[in-house]
């Protein structure tokens, strides 16, 4: 399945974009807390020594320092794990967004992506915790190139962001010319209105596998990449709640409190057509291992996407 | 910017006025932190005094980590221009500019908005690479509580500005011995602080933090020193300047009542050779 695409993990391409960047702007510094292995940012160390700073194992203080280089313009990105990046740091990432400081956090490994480590480095609650928090944006972008064009967006928009991004291979269904517009969702398909699938960046691979086989099955319907978590295309999922019969949510993450949650709060004060159907983790730590063996275990899979759709007709 | 000149006295009638500001303040308002105020009143005030130009837009940062000391860094503000008189009785009030805690969104001057102990350092630490990259001449202060070297993080951007041999950047550190309402050695003990900073790789100089002579001596010398981050100790008094409030825990955020209001109004009065 989806054997027309290439695949790659999207995390890669965050360190060449930033150094794309920063060639053009000497306003980007890039900061890490130890990892610069693991999310590949150490490049940019290499490229630009001045503008990139080692801070340690010391999350916490890594993003306020990163305020601190916000408060005199410089536009700091902070690249770790997103258990480290974000689920590690709500207090600071939350005083950064207090000060409206244009500080940049890149949260890698997204959900189980890091899966071998076991449930201590499953960020499968990141994106509840950073979308409660006033004038931070939240996006989760899904390939390599939408991934690059996020990075972009997110470095063009003043304020401060946290940005998702797979470690998993995903398939590369965007083109290198990919445009990324914070606040706007992508529709990637409109088929007919049986069902619609929404899904976050890094739950790409399974959303795409889902639909492959409900089209083989017969139903049809749309498939919605969301992008931004917040602010959320509201305009597009209320449009989508009038039309399709059942919407189903697809997410890396804890169905409390990430995309199903978003759009549950989005749609729940007014009447609509659909009834909306999570797709993600349920409330639990889990086992260690490889990512897609858990996304299997547990139910991020084309299979709970099928049977959710399947169940309602 | 000097602009007293050397008048040690002048400075210590401005940090007298800025006291009164305070208790003004915590006392219209009926809540507000007065013993921390007082202890970080003198430092504060030389600070805005005799350091730093506010109407620079690249300027020397002050960042009042212990945010809850606010009231003495608005009295000086008040003092300097930025903050009108009328404003001053607004303090902690919805629709003031005068939150509780420092406020950058609603008053620049403060720098960063703080209040959750721990943080203001590692905003120093960012400011003060963001100023070497800038090749600036600036110098970034940070005040923080004794107590507040509680809080881990700390400890993380000790180590950082040690490690970047950030020699524009200041700390001072509040040493007041008192943590919310308890000793700060009974709560968890910080000593040897002096050693543990300069294992960190810090300047140390330890003064006495109400003498405006010490104050300026100590930051011009070590303004001279490079190659190292710096940190003041400075020995104060939670409570400086009102008698019965000095070394007395309660006084951290109490409240005093009218008759106590007068009292300590009349105390500070006194010391400005004023009735």
């Amino acid at each position: 399945m989806l054997e027309q695409y290439g695949w790659s993990s999207p995390k890669d391409a965050v360190g060449r974009t930033l150094i794309d960047i920063a060639k053009k702007s000497d306003k980007i510094c890039v900061l890490s807390s130890d990892v610069s292995k693991s999310v590949n940012i150490f490049e940019f160390g290499d490229c630009f020594p001045e503008r990139y700073f080692e801070m340690g194992i010391a999350e916490q203080s890594t993003v306020s320092v990163a305020g601190g280089l916000a408060a005199e313009g410089f536009i700091p990105v902070y690249v770790a794990l997103s258990i480290f990046s974000c689920c590690m740091t709500f207090p600071q990432i939350r005083q950064v967004c207090n000060n409206s400081l244009n500080v940049k956090i890149i949260g890698t490994h997204a959900g189980v992506d890091d899966g071998a480590d076991g449930p201590g480095h499953h960020a499968t609650e990141d994106l509840a915790i950073s979308r409660v928090i006033p004038r931070l944006t939240v996006l989760c972008p899904s390939d390599e190139n939408e991934v690059a064009a996020a990075v972009k967006a997110m470095v063009d928009t003043y304020g401060p962001v946290y940005m998702r991004v797979a470690r998993e291979e995903q398939p590369v269904i965007h083109g290198p010319d990919c445009k990324f517009e914070i606040g706007k969702a992508e529709m990637l398909c409109d088929e007919g209105d049986n069902f619609a699938i929404v899904f976050e960046g890094s739950a790409m691979r399974q959303a795409l596998e889902g639909w492959e086989g409900l089209r083989a099955l017969g139903k049809r319907g749309k498939l919605v990449n969301i992008r931004s978590i917040k602010p959320l295309d509201e305009k597009l999922i209320l449009n989508l709640a009038d039309k399709v019969d059942l919407i189903v949510t697809v997410e890396n993450h804890s169905i409390k409190g990430g995309l199903y949650s978003a759009i549950c709060e989005a749609i729940a004060n007014r009447e609509c057509r659909a009834v909306i159907r999570p797709v993600g983790f349920h409330d639990q730590f889990m086992d260690a291992g490889a990512s897609s063996d858990i996304k299997e275990k547990y139910g991020l899979n084309a299979a709970s996407i099928i049977k959710q759709v399947t169940d309602a007709h | 910017m000097r602009k007293l000149g050397s008048s040690y006295d002048q400075l210590r009638k401005v940090a007298l006025r800025n006291r009164i500001k305070i208790l003004d303040m915590v006392y219209s308002a009926s809540s507000g932190h007065l013993g921390g105020s007082f202890s970080a009143c003198d430092i504060i005030t030389y600070l805005g005094e005799c350091e730093i130009d506010y109407r620079a837009p690249d300027r020397d940062r002050f960042i009042l980590s212990k945010g809850h000391s606010v009231p003495a860094l608005y009295a000086e503000l008040n003092e300097l221009g930025f903050i009108d008189d009328s404003e001053l009785s607004t303090f902690r009030q919805v629709g003031s500019r005068l939150s509780g805690h420092t406020n950058r969104d609603k008053v620049p001057e403060t720098e960063i908005t703080t209040g959750l102990l721990g943080q203001g350092l590692s905003y120093g630490v960012g400011m003060a690479l963001a100023k070497k990259l800038k090749k600036s001449k600036d110098t970034v202060y940070v005040m923080i509580g004794d107590g507040e070297t509680h809080e881990g993080q700390v400890w993380e951007a000790l180590m950082e500005a040690g490690h970047y041999k950030l020699d524009n950047l200041v700390l001072i550190i509040d040493r007041n011995g008192l943590c919310s309402h308890q000793l700060v050695e009974k709560v968890i003990s910080i000593e040897p602080l002096r050693e543990r900073l300069e294992s960190f790789g810090w300047l140390v100089k330890e003064i006495n933090g109400h003498s405006m002579e010490e104050i300026d001596s100590a930051i011009t010398s070590l303004k001279a020193q490079y190659g190292k981050p710096k940190c003041i100790i400075a020995h104060t008094v939670k409570g400086k300047g009102v008698s019965f409030m000095e070394n007395n825990g309660y006084w951290h955020r109490s409240i005093p009542t009218e008759e106590q209001y007068r009292a300590a109004r009349k105390e500070l009065l006194e010391q400005m050779g004023e009735e």
